[in-house]
């Protein structure tokens, strides 16, 4: 009986011990993940506009990625790089199009009544809400006044400030975490978007003023990086599909500009990728997007 | 002597026995009413007094569409109580005249108009969801207060109990998962499941807005 036992209890130690040293197991790869991004060692360094590239920080990363995996000895588990996701401005659900209306209202051009948008709405609920409290505890409480995105375009718009420079001012804000953007400017990067907000402000007014709603461009693999287009065979006929890898500094919006001309068309974009886009600003590096035709929807 | 005394005795029970006539539905048997004060306004829940009184209109409907109108569980987070009717009095009793407590009516402010409990403040559940970037003004008028480090203290909040529209409102449930979500401590937070729909069920006042709308 008591060898019995002995004899299952060597069994089971040994068995143990094969789960974790794994003698046998071949060398474990790193496999792409689902959505076929390679594991990213060079999101470590953040090369943006505004600030100087960090040589050293450059070179280690660049070691890093050249670097084997690093194997544990004592377990043999590899240790696998962890994603880093990137910091992302905060957002609201604003449409950039009302934003840039307003904008376009409050610097006086003809035609273009204020609407409220949804980020004011928001806060006009919670100023009711917060009303109600203060009528309830008899304590006093006030809605910290915030910086708005509008508010700052329109002091930068109103001062003169080159492109480059109002890039800057939108990015810094955004940074801090002191105003919240419309989620198509938000990059694969985790920056705002202001060619596609300066691009829609100019689109609009151009609009607004009666003229020609921008053309769509011709997009062809030639001509863009990024895109590819694939013949998909279905029941009776063939496609054309149109896929489009998301490149480091696209937002939603820059890709829609890219193939429709106008950043409000992202929606058909983003709907035909809900599978991969939980949220139009969760685009990321290497995102493989169908972009559907303009007169299939 | 005596038979004075048991005249006098019989003429107080009788007396005891009318005023008892006078109010036919009481809470429980011992309490027809429950008074309680909130920032120095004055409510009085009773219930109401027709026998033959029915509920109507939307607290009749029985069969909401399930989702999103689904049947919410007795407990909906650990360490969160879930009240009856009679602890929600008790609260608003103790705690909300106390100074210490709110009831929060967490239907959209278009249901809130339509009739409350009394000393009930509107908060609608979609204002405490992580995407509001006002939570925190929110959070700080409950009492929250914020700290250096950007957190938020709760040692000094509010009690809260949270009620919506019924027993298939999930609205109060996520409104108690968005607060615990944000920090609020589960001790300092109360469910009343009956919501609307229980508290219209028994009679009991229903508060209706001066100004609607």
């Amino acid at each position: 009986m008591i060898r019995t036992t002995i004899a299952f209890f060597a069994f089971a130690v040994v068995i143990c011990g094969l789960i974790i040293f794994r003698p046998f197991a071949e060398d474990e790869t790193v496999t792409m993940d689902r959505l076929g991004v390679p594991p990213l060692t060079d999101e470590t360094v953040e090369v943006t506009r505004n600030a100087t590239p960090d040589v050293v920080a450059l070179a280690q990363a660049a070691a890093a990625a050249a670097a084997p995996l690093a194997v544990y000895p004592s377990t043999g588990l590899v240790d696998a790089p962890r994603r880093i996701d990137v910091a992302r401005p905060s957002t609201d659900d604003t449409r950039l199009s009302d934003m840039t209306n307003n904008v376009l209202a409050e610097l006086g051009f003809a035609g273009v009544e204020p609407v409220t948008t949804n980020s004011q709405a928001q806060r006009q609920s919670t100023s009711d809400i917060l009303a109600g409290i203060e009528a309830a505890t008899g304590q006093r409480s006030i809605l910290e006044e915030r910086d708005t995105l509008e508010a700052i375009v329109i002091a930068a718009l109103r001062a003169g400030e080159s492109d480059e420079s109002i890039d800057i001012i939108v990015n810094n804000a955004a940074a801090s975490g002191g105003v919240a953007v419309p989620e198509i400017l938000v990059t694969s990067d985790g920056r705002v978007d202001t060619h596609v907000l300066l691009n829609n402000i100019v689109t609009q007014a151009q609009i607004a003023s009666g003229g020609e709603a921008p053309a769509v461009p011709n997009v062809t693999p030639d001509n863009t990086q990024g895109v590819e287009v694939r013949v998909v065979q279905r029941a009776n006929d063939e496609v054309e599909a149109r896929f489009y890898t998301v490149q480091r500094g696209d937002s939603l919006g820059a890709i829609a500009i890219k193939f429709y001309g106008n950043s409000s068309e992202f929606n058909r974009i983003f709907d035909a990728n809900k599978t991969l886009l939980s949220s139009p600003d969760r685009i990321r590096i290497g995102q493989r997007l169908v972009i559907p035709q303009l007169d299939a929807a | 002597m005596i038979k004075a005394a048991a005249v006098a005795f019989m003429a107080s029970l009788m007396a005891v026995g009318s005023a008892v006539q006078a109010q036919d539905v009481r809470i429980t048997t011992f309490r027809a009413d429950s008074t309680f004060t909130l920032n120095g306004q004055t409510f009085t829940v009773t219930r109401d007094q027709n026998t033959r009184a029915v509920v109507q209109g939307d607290y009749a409907l029985t069969s909401r569409p399930c989702p999103s109108n689904c049947i919410q569980p007795m407990i909906v987070a650990n360490g969160v109580e879930t009240l009856g009717e009679l602890e929600v009095l008790d609260f608003l009793e103790e705690r909300v005249t106390g100074g210490v407590g709110l009831l929060l009516d967490t239907r959209a402010p278009t249901d809130f108009a339509t009739g409350s409990i009394p000393g009930s403040v509107n908060v609608p559940v979609t204002t405490l969801a992580a995407d509001n970037r006002f939570r925190g003004d929110i959070l700080r008028a409950l009492g929250a207060i914020p700290q250096v480090d950007g957190s938020l203290d709760f040692s000094g909040a509010m009690t809260l109990a949270l009620y919506s529209g019924g027993v298939w409102s999930d609205d109060a449930p996520a409104a108690i998962r968005h607060l615990l979500e944000a920090g609020y401590p589960a001790n300092k937070l109360f469910y009343y499941r009956g919501g609307m729909q229980a508290w219209a069920h028994v009679g009991l006042t229903i508060h209706q807005p001066q100004n609607p709308g």
